[in-house]
């Protein structure tokens, strides 16, 4: 029997992971939007044409033509947000079930025999609560939707040579209502906050617009992006950019360096991503230390400066 | 004749617009309680208790108001000699008492009307920025117009010996009386002064319905039909509907509730909302007034044609086509708008309903919130900290934790998000927990069962996630059988206390300061004086919108010695906290800066609070003014007290 995997041009990693663990269903044939798909490591490929832009119910309709068609025994898509968008679709679309973010699958009953539809069951492991808990769920359908959350498992490699046949879905207006209409760059200038693998943050402590020269000087020896407490941005010492907390960036670099900051909930909740957090702060009190994995006490406008002074001299050649 | 019907014609067409247009106003209850809407009737309208908060502008209005109530009956008298010079109205127009308060309250309301004109020409104060100034000096004019006319009248009938009363009884009338002769140019002015008077108040009327001055017709019934239940309750949306009437909030003038209408015709742009406005106060771009100003214009640009039914009419949104995004957003529903109006103008439930639209219907609000709602959603708590951490605080002093099944304690500590997680907050808290303990009161908290009361989300518009943890919350207290709450939060005390009833869930609930200073005066806490001067801040939620003023109070007193802000008690000035600003940054001058200053400015030592958020906010605008005053809750204060003895 034959599982339904829909795959993604340009998410291809993550497309063959789709495929890796739909392989563990049965025999894989794909749906692909558009483009080439004779490369991907299926039996049998189907592609839609005829569709110009990301209209999750186009693609929902696509994939209930090939359903129809097909008649698999589950669909799985990658845990994209295209992925579990068109499978909520198609969900909600033919009262289906369907299961986000799954890790593993568990077992694959067929008990009951008899009848087909009450006795099927599957069980799966998924992730719930932004990856703070496992689910183990139990579908009770005869077609379960099923998306593969991001690197659970490896991918499926190599090329395959499926056999590719072409088909426009017959789609109506609703089908169209919701529809990318246009792609916009993000504008990044220099190191952004939320991708910087480290960040050099200054607080109160820092006292002035002027204070972040020392600040600015240590993230330029570090590659580093420079952020900011709520109360610098308050005081106008740093833009709204810059600031790293509940009301700013998240950041989750592998070295967080918080130079002159207290360590408020609403900071912290914005920087405990990070792998590591050095504090550098006048007050052996303040909140940050409950947080922080390396501390230095002692005035940051000495210390901060003689760290990038010894920075320069290491790296001189 | 004519002139009484064309003013007629004029005004009941315009009534008949007016009415129409409340009427059309989606339904909220305002049935029953009608002994206190009486006594508001009684205190606000006829008493003008909420005018004479300030009392030069308060007494002018009362004179003219109180003036125009007496002076009625004589609009007849007038019509009555207008038509027929020789007749009068039975009885009354005989009475020489009548004559004499008419005398009086005559030249009150022309005094007044030179108070009014000296603040408005003279002190020009910034609260009528926005207002429609042209038409109040009108307006003021008539008021002249017709007391003057009317003592003119008076003073010319008794120049011709035509008064029905005993002219002794009408000092100003008589001694005006002396400048007229007996002749016949005196019989002319007679008929001049009267007909003049008649159709001044006629003009009048036909203008009144099309002017802001129309609040004299409706600001008595909106006063009447203003929430009577706890100012600190927003009305839950229902979700249980059929989709298509699935609308949420005010996206346009038709989403109003017909109170909220009412609201917009009865504000005579008095600017008293403005003045204590936090947001206007630090350069933002709200003002409750002229808020209310733009629904209103809305409401008579669009209204008229939803009322006809016009084909293919649609009516534009209220955002941005009244206000912008950020009159919405800058609002810290701090309820002292609500508080100052003389007419009982809710602002606060419009700026919910604006956003409840914008954040349910159209996903529209500031960025920088949206963590804080997720949070809420996915952790309980607005930071998004593990709820396994929440009782970490209380393990460390051995308080209980309330498991399912365990006897439910006297009293529920209810922490909240601020005082479980956060550091500065979290004194409280401690401070409290040691406190009850000291005094021997049975309680538990509920640990990592307790989350977010909801409240931020609420304040925000999103009533959906509100709800949520409302019914979440309502659930597991009562499968606990709580029956008393102390809260630390005055935002979840409003939130349990007010708002948790609709959802099934009735508890008593206090304030920790209320509970430690009964605890107190019952002589379980002896805490030690001192000389320390402590200004303490009240909490809107608690003040204002809740009426705990005593008990933060009593402990300040036990403690130190209490040194009152300019703005204290219900007139308090916000922390810029509420309305989920915690989680929101601000646009222009900062409001916890300014009140940090004004608490720096009583040269009190300390600043006593009793809100984790105001903790935090005003710590913040004490360090960022670069004060060295103390910021510290007040069981904080009171716990520490206790140490020093060595208890």
């Amino acid at each position: 029997m034959a599982v339904l995997v829909l795959v993604e041009h340009g998410e291809d990693e993550l497309s063959r992971q789709a495929i890796a663990f739909a392989s563990g269903l049965g025999e894989v044939e794909a749906l692909a939007i558009d483009g080439d798909a004779s490369g991907w490591p299926v039996e049998r490929a189907h592609v839609a044409e005829g569709m110009d832009s990301y209209a999750p119910g186009a693609w929902a309709r696509a994939l209930e033509e090939v359903i129809d068609r097909v008649a698999p025994t589950a669909v799985v898509a990658a845990g994209t947000n295209r992925g579990n968008e068109v499978l909520a679709y198609v969900a909600a679309r033919r009262d289906l079930p369907f299961a986000a973010n799954c890790v593993s699958l568990l077992a694959q009953d067929s008990a009951g025999g008899a009848s087909a539809n009450g006795g099927e069951s599957l069980t799966v492991t998924r992730v719930r609560w932004g990856g703070s808990l496992l689910e183990e769920a139990r579908i009770h359908s005869s077609l379960p939707l099923l998306s593969v959350a991001p690197h659970a498992v490896p991918a499926a490699e190599g090329a395959g040579s499926p056999e590719v046949e072409t088909f426009t879905p017959e789609l109506d207006e609703s089908d169209l209502l919701v529809q990318v209409a246009e792609h916009v760059d993000e504008v990044s200038t220099g190191i952004s906050l939320a991708e910087a693998k480290v960040v050099v943050s200054g607080g109160r402590g820092v006292g002035s617009a002027d204070g972040f020269g020392i600040i600015e000087e240590l993230a330029a020896q570090l590659d580093a992006a420079v952020g900011c407490s709520r109360v610098v941005t308050s005081a106008g010492w740093r833009p709204h950019t810059d600031q790293v907390g509940q009301t700013g960036t998240k950041v989750s670099p592998d070295l967080y360096i918080a130079c002159g900051i207290s360590g408020a909930t609403q900071h912290i909740a914005g920087c405990k991503g990070a792998k590591k957090i050095l504090a550098i702060n006048s007050d052996a009190e303040a909140p940050i230390l409950a947080s922080a994995d390396y501390a230095v006490i002692g005035d940051l406008t000495e210390i901060v400066p003689a760290i990038t002074a010894e920075l320069r001299k290491a790296r001189a050649p | 004749m004519v002139a009484l019907s064309i003013s007629g014609v004029l005004f009941a067409r315009r009534a008949r617009l007016l009415v129409g247009l409340v009427r059309m106003g989606k339904p909220t209850d305002r049935s029953g309680d009608l002994p206190q809407r009486a006594r508001n009737e009684a205190e606000i309208v006829l008493g003008q208790r909420k005018l004479l908060q300030r009392l030069v502008p308060g007494l002018i209005h009362a004179a003219i108001f109180w003036g125009f109530l007496v002076l009625l009956p004589t609009i007849v008298i007038a019509m009555i000699g207008a038509v027929d010079r020789d007749s009068t109205l039975p009885w009354l127009g005989h009475q020489g008492w009548f004559a004499f308060l008419v005398d009086f309250f005559a030249v009150l309301v022309l005094l007044g009307v030179i108070g009014a004109l000296a603040i408005r020409k003279v002190q020009r104060p910034a609260r009528f920025e926005g207002s429609h100034l042209g038409e109040a000096d009108l307006i003021l004019a008539m008021i002249a117009g017709i007391v003057t006319t009317l003592l003119l009248w008076h003073a010319s009938r008794i120049a011709l010996g035509l008064n029905e009363w005993p002219a002794g009884w009408s000092p100003v009338s008589n001694a005006l009386s002396g400048s007229f002769g007996d002749g016949g140019v005196t019989k002319v002015l007679e008929r001049a002064f009267v007909w003049a008077h008649v159709l001044i108040i006629l003009s009048f009327l036909a203008y009144l319905p099309h002017s802001k001055h129309l609040h004299i017709a409706t600001a008595a019934v909106n006063v009447f039909f203003t929430r009577t239940r706890a100012r600190g309750r927003l009305e839950p949306l229902r979700f249980d509907g059929p989709e298509e009437e699935m609308r949420f909030g005010a996206g346009t003038v038709a989403d109003l509730t017909w109170k909220q209408t009412l609201d917009t015709f009865s504000c005579t742009e008095c600017g008293r909302c403005q003045d204590v406005c936090p947001a206007w106060a630090t350069g933002k771009e709200l003002s409750p007034k002229l808020l209310i100003m733009a629904l209103r214009d809305q409401v008579f640009e669009d209204g008229p044609p939803l009322l006809r039914g016009a084909d293919g009419f649609e009516a534009q949104p209220l955002v941005p086509g009244a206000v912008t995004d950020n009159v919405v957003w800058d609002c810290v529903t701090c309820g002292a708008c609500v508080r100052e109006c003389p007419v009982s103008i809710e602002h606060v439930d419009h700026i919910i309903d604006l956003r409840r639209h914008l954040v349910m219907m159209e996903s529209r609000f500031p960025a920088e919130a949206e963590p804080m709602l997720r949070d809420v959603e996915r952790a309980g708590n607005p930071w998004g900290k593990p709820q396994t951490e929440r009782a970490d605080w209380a393990e460390r002093l051995g308080v209980r934790v309330l498991e399912p099944g365990d006897p439910a304690p006297e009293v529920l500590y209810w922490v909240g998000c601020a005082a479980s997680f956060d550091e500065r907050a979290r004194t409280a808290a401690e401070s409290t927990a040691k406190l009850l303990k000291a005094a021997g009161v049975d309680f538990a908290i509920l640990g990592p069962r307790e989350s977010c009361t909801g409240d931020p989300a609420r304040r925000m518009g999103n009533e959906y996630l509100f709800q949520a943890h409302a019914e979440q919350n309502v659930s597991t207290l009562n499968e606990s059988g709580v029956t008393k709450i102390v809260a630390s939060c005055p935002h979840c005390f409003n939130t349990l206390g007010n708002e948790y009833p609709d959802f099934g869930g009735s508890y008593e609930v206090v304030h920790h300061s209320e509970l430690l200073a009964d605890l107190v005066a019952e002589g379980r806490l002896s805490p030690n004086g001192s000389n320390k001067e402590i200004t303490y801040h009240d909490s809107c939620y608690l003040a204002r919108h809740n009426d705990v003023l005593e008990g933060p109070r009593s402990i300040v007193s036990a403690v130190g010695q209490p040194i009152e802000m300019e703005r204290s008690g219900k007139r308090t000035f916000c922390c810029g906290a509420g309305g989920a600003h915690m989680w929101m940054e601000e646009r222009a001058g900062l409001i916890n800066e300014e009140r940090a200053r004004e608490a720096a400015s009583t040269g009190a030592e300390t600043l006593a609070v009793a809100c984790p958020f105001c903790t935090v906010m005003l710590d913040d605008g004490v360090k960022a003014n670069g004060s060295e005053m103390r910021v510290a809750d007040v069981s904080t204060l009171l716990a520490e007290s206790l140490d020093d003895s060595g208890a």
